[in-house]
C-alpha cells in the first residue's frame, strides 16, 4: 500500500529512525540485559557463598585443590581479549577499519585459547576424581565454570560472525552498532570471569 | 520537530502480519488468546482439586473420564499432587502474566505513550513465540513418563529432587520455567526502553497513565528478579539432571551436602518480587479505570505513583516472610516482618486514593468499573488476611495451612484475575474495534465476584480451622472431619465460579462476530489510544501526539461548556477562553 495516500500530507515520514536514536535504543536495552544478567550470576554466586559458608572444610579434604596456573593465565588471556576488542573498537570510532578488522580475530582467538586452557583444567580434575557428582564443592566449581563458558562460546560465536563481517567492509565510523554491544557483552562475560577467578580459584 | 519514529510498511503476506508478526497489537493479541486459553487450563486442573476436596475417591464428572479414564476416573494421590503442582505454575506464568503484562502491556504502551510500536518489535515477536513455545514444554510435561511436575508451585527441593519427583515431567516444568523467564525478560527489557525512549513530546513521566506506571515498574521488577528464579532453577536442573548437589541433603547427598534451604532464598528473592509483579499491572488499570469511569481526576497521582514506587523497592527486601518457619535468625525474621507491614503503608495510599477518587464522583457502572471494584474489594479482603502473615508470632500458627492459600488467592490471584477482565472489557473495543455486551459481562461479573468471595473466604476458614494447604484427603484426620461440609460448599462455589466464566467465553465470541461497532472512543476517555480510530492502523499514529496533560482530566466546567464533553484528550489544546489549570485538584474547584 502506498503510505502517502492514507497518512496525507505529513512529509515527516521516515522509513527509519535515525541511527543515533536506534544506537541509543539498543545500548538501553543491552545495559538492562546485562542488569538482568547480573542478577542470573549473582543467584548462582550467592548459592555459591551459602553452600561454602556452611561447610565445615572448602574445599573437602578428600578433593582435589583447585589449580591456579591455568586459571590465571586464562585471566590474562581474558583481559587482553577485552583489549583488543576495545582497541578494535576505538579504531573503527577513529575511522581506522583495519584496527577492527585485526581486532576482531585477535580477540576471537584468545577466547578459544581460554576455552582450551579452561577445558585443560577440567580435564585434569576430572581424571583426579572431581566429578559432577562428587558433591557441593564440585557442583559449584563445574556449574559456575560451564555456565561461564557456555556464555564466552556464544561469544566467540558473535565474534567469528563479526570478524566476517568486518572483512566484509561492513563497518564504517558512522555504522558500528553491533561491535559496540558485542563489545558490552564480552567485557561483562570477562568481568564475571574476574569474580570467578577471585571467589572460585583464589579464595 | 524531527519525526523520530519510522512508519513500516504494513506486510502483506498473512503470516508476516498476523503470525510472525512485530505489531504489538497482534502480539497482544496472541498472548490474550495463549493466556486465556491456559487460564482454562489452569482452572480446570482447580475444579478437580476442588472436586477431590469435596467428594474425596470419587470418580470426577465429565474431566474424569477426558483425562483421568486409566486410572478409572478418580484423582489419586500422584495425580493429586501433579494437579495442584500445575495449577499453580501454570495461573503464575503461562495465565496472569501473558495477560496482565504481555497482552495488556503491549497493547497499552506503545498507544498510552503515543509511540508508533515498541522499541525492538523483532525482540518483541521472539519474546511471544519463546513463551510460546515454553507453553508447549508445559503441556509435554503432562505427557512424559513417571508423570508430570508434582513438587508443589515453590518447586522446592527435597521434592523438586530426584528423589522426590522422579519423573521426566518435573524437570521439564523447571526447564519450561527458565524458558519463559527468557521471554519475560526480553518483554520487560522492551517495556522498559520503550517507556524511556519512545514517550511523544509532552508525555512527561508524571503525564503518563498510571498503567503504564505499573507497567514500567512491574517490567524492571521483571528484569532483575526473574533472572534469580532463573538461576535457582538452571542449579535445580543441574542437580536433576548431571547428579550436582546444591540443593540435595540428608542421606541423598554424597561427600558432603548441599542446602535445600539456599533454593527457599532463591525462589523468594525472585518469588516476593513476582507476586507484586502480577498485582502492580491490576493496581495499574485500577487506578486508571476508577478516574475514567467515576468521570474525576484520579485522586492525588503523584502519591500514587510514589505508592506504586515505594511498593516496588520495598518488594524487593520482604521476601523472608516466606521463611519465618525455616529456622531464620530472629533478628532476620523480626526485620523483615518490620519490612512487610510497612509495605502496608503505600498499599493503603493507593487504596485510600481508590477510594477518595470514586468520592462524590459520578460512577457509571460499566462491566469494566465493575471488575475494577471487584478487584479493590477482593485486594482489600486479600491484603487485610496477608497482616496475619506477615506477623511471625500468627504466622507461625498459620504456615502453610489453607488460610495462606487463601490469602494469596484473593490477593495475587483474585485480584489480577478480575484486573484481567476489567482490562479485556475495557481494551477489547481497541483491540477488535467492537464492544462487548454488557449484559453478559455483568451476569459475567456477579457470577465471579459472589463465587470468587465465597471460594477463597471459604479457604480461609478451612485454613482457620486448620486444614493444611496440598493435603490429599484432609477427612483422614479426625481433626479435620468436620470441615468436610465447609470444603464442600466451597468447592460448589467454585463449580458455580467456573461457569460463570462460560459468559465470557459466549461474550467474548459473539462480540468478536457481532458486537456493536465500537468507534474511536466509546469510554469517553481522554488518554492517547482513544484519539486513533478502533482498531488502530499499523504505525498507530499518524502523526506522533504533542502531550499537553496528565491522563485523567476530567470534570472541568469550562470545558463541559466550551466543548459539550466533560473530559480532555491529552493531546488536545485547550478550547479558547478556557484556562489551563494548575494540577488536577484545581479542575475539581
Amino acid at each position: 500500500m502506498s503510505l502517502a495516500a492514507d497518512i496525507g500530507p505529513m512529509g515527516k515520514v521516515i522509513k527509519y529512525a535515525p541511527n543515533e536514536r536506534r544506537d541509543w535504543n539498543a545500548f538501553l536495552g543491552m545495559v538492562i540485559f546485562l542488569g538482568s544478567w547480573i542478577m542470573l550470576f549473582g543467584g548462582i554466586f550467592l548459592t555459591y557463598g551459602a553452600l561454602r559458608a556452611r561447610a565445615e572444610i572448602w574445599p573437602p579434604l578428600d578433593m582435589p585443590p583447585l589449580p591456579l596456573d591455568f586459571p590465571a593465565m586464562n585471566t590474562l588471556v581474558i583481559v587482553l581479549s577485552s583489549a583488543s576488542l576495545q582497541i578494535g573498537l576505538n579504531g573503527v570510532k577513529a575511522g581506522k577499519t583495519h584496527l577492527l578488522q585485526w581486532g576482531l580475530p585477535v580477540t576471537t582467538v584468545l577466547g578459544t585459547l581460554f576455552i582450551v586452557l579452561q577445558s585443560v583444567v577440567w580435564f585434569d580434575l576430572w581424571q583426579e576424581g572431581l566429578q559432577f557428582t562428587s558433591g557441593p564443592y564440585a557442583s559449584v566449581f563445574y556449574a559456575i565454570t560451564t555456565f561461564h563458558a557456555a556464555h564466552v562460546l556464544i561469544g566467540l560465536g558473535a565474534l567469528l560472525w563479526l570478524s566476517i563481517q568486518s572483512w566484509r567492509g561492513m563497518y564504517t565510523p558512522a555504522r558500528y552498532l553491533s561491535i559496540r554491544l558485542w563489545a558490552m557483552y564480552w567485557h561483562f562475560v570477562g568481568i564475571i570471569w574476574g569474580f570467578i577467578f577471585l571467589t572460585v580459584y583464589v579464595l | 520537530m524531527v519525526e523520530l519514529q519510522p512508519i513500516h510498511e504494513v506486510p502483506e503476506s498473512f503470516i508476516k502480519r498476523w503470525i510472525f508478526s512485530g505489531d504489538h497489537k497482534v502480539i497482544a493479541k496472541q498472548f490474550l488468546w495463549a493466556g486465556l486459553l491456559f487460564l482454562a487450563f489452569g482452572g480446570t486442573l482447580a475444579m478437580m482439586i476442588r472436586w477431590q476436596w469435596a467428594y474425596p475417591g470419587e470418580k470426577v464428572p465429565v474431566l474424569g473420564d477426558l483425562f483421568l479414564s486409566a486410572q478409572g476416573g478418580v484423582v489419586t494421590p500422584s495425580t493429586y499432587a501433579t494437579l495442584f503442582t500445575t495449577h499453580g505454575l501454570i495461573m503464575v506464568f503461562w495465565a496472569i502474566t501473558p495477560l496482565l503484562i504481555g497482552a495488556f502491556g503491549n497493547l497499552v504502551i506503545p498507544l498510552m505513550i503515543g509511540a508508533r510500536d515498541m522499541a525492538f518489535p523483532w525482540l518483541n515477536m521472539a519474546s511471544f513465540w519463546v513463551f510460546f513455545l515454553s507453553q508447549l514444554m508445559v503441556i509435554a510435561s503432562f505427557l512424559v513418563e513417571l508423570g508430570g511436575a508434582a513438587a508443589g508451585w515453590t518447586t522446592y527441593p527435597p521434592l523438586s529432587t530426584n528423589v522426590g519427583t522422579p519423573g521426566y515431567g518435573q524437570s521439564i516444568m523447571v526447564a519450561a520455567l527458565f524458558v519463559t523467564g527468557i521471554a519475560t525478560i526480553m518483554g520487560a527489557l522492551n517495556y522498559i526502553t520503550t517507556i524511556i525512549r519512545f514517550r511523544a513530546p509532552g508525555m512527561t513521566y508524571m503525564r503518563m497513565p498510571l498503567t503504564i506506571w505499573a507497567m514500567f515498574l512491574t517490567s524492571i521488577l521483571n528484569a532483575l528478579f526473574v533472572p534469580v528464579l532463573g538461576s535457582a532453577g538452571l542449579l535445580l536442573l543441574f542437580d536433576r539432571t548431571f547428579g550436582t548437589s546444591f540443593f540435595i541433603a540428608g542421606a541423598a547427598g554424597v561427600q558432603g551436602q548441599g542446602d535445600p534451604i539456599v533454593f527457599q532464598h532463591l525462589f523468594w528473592i525472585f518469588g516476593h518480587p513476582e507476586v507484586y509483579i502480577l498485582i502492580l499491572p491490576a493496581w495499574g488499570i485500577v487506578g486508571d479505570l476508577v478516574s475514567f469511569f467515576t468521570r474525576k481526576p484520579h485522586y492525588w497521582y503523584k502519591g500514587s505513583v510514589f505508592a506504586m514506587i515505594a511498593v516496588t523497592v520495598v518488594s524487593a527486601v520482604v521476601y523472608g516472610h516466606h521463611m519465618y518457619v525455616t529456622g531464620m535468625n530472629p533478628l532476620l525474621s523480626h526485620t523483615f516482618m518490620l519490612l512487610t507491614l510497612i509495605i502496608s503503608i503505600p498499599a493503603e495510599v493507593l487504596f485510600l486514593n481508590w477510594l477518595h477518587t470514586m468520592w462524590k464522583g459520578s460512577m457509571q457502572l460499566t462491566t469494566p468499573m465493575l471488575f475494577a471494584l471487584g478487584t479493590i474489594f477482593v485486594f482489600g479482603l486479600g491484603g487485610l488476611t496477608g497482616i496475619v502473615l506477615g506477623t511471625i508470632s500468627t504466622d507461625i500458627y498459620l504456615h502453610d495451612t489453607m488460610w495462606v492459600v487463601g490469602h494469596f488467592h484473593f490477593t495475587m490471584a483474585s485480584a489480577s484475575f478480575l484486573a484481567i477482565f476489567a482490562g479485556t472489557y475495557f481494551w477489547f473495543p481497541k483491540m477488535y474495534g467492537r464492544m462487548m455486551d454488557e449484559k453478559l459481562g455483568r451476569l459475567h461479573f456477579a457470577f465471579s465476584l459472589i463465587f470468587i468471595t465465597l471460594l477463597f473466604g471459604g479457604q480461609l476458614a478451612a485454613g482457620y480451622g486448620g486444614h493444611q494447604r496440598r493435603l490429599f484427603d484432609p477427612y483422614q484426620y479426625t481433626f479435620l472431619e468436620h470441615l468436610l461440609p465447609l470444603n464442600r460448599a466451597v468447592s460448589h462455589a467454585a463449580f458455580a465460579l467456573a461457569f460463570g466464566q462460560i459468559f465470557f467465553v459466549i461474550n467474548f465470541f459473539k462480540s468478536l462476530v457481532s458486537g456493536k461497532e465500537a468507534g474511536d472512543n466509546p469510554w469517553n476517555v481522554g488518554t492517547l489510544e482513544w484519539t486513533i480510530s478502533s482498531p488502530p492502523p499499523m504505525h498507530n499514529f499518524d502523526v506522533i501526539p504533542t502531550v499537553r496533560r496528565g491522563p485523567h482530566e476530567f470534570a472541568n466546567p469550562d470545558v463541559k461548556e466550551a466543548l459539550g464533553r466533560d473530559f480532555l484528550y491529552q493531546d488536545e489544546e485547550m478550547p479558547e477562553n478556557v484556562e489551563e489549570p494548575q494540577g488536577a485538584l484545581a479542575q475539581l474547584a
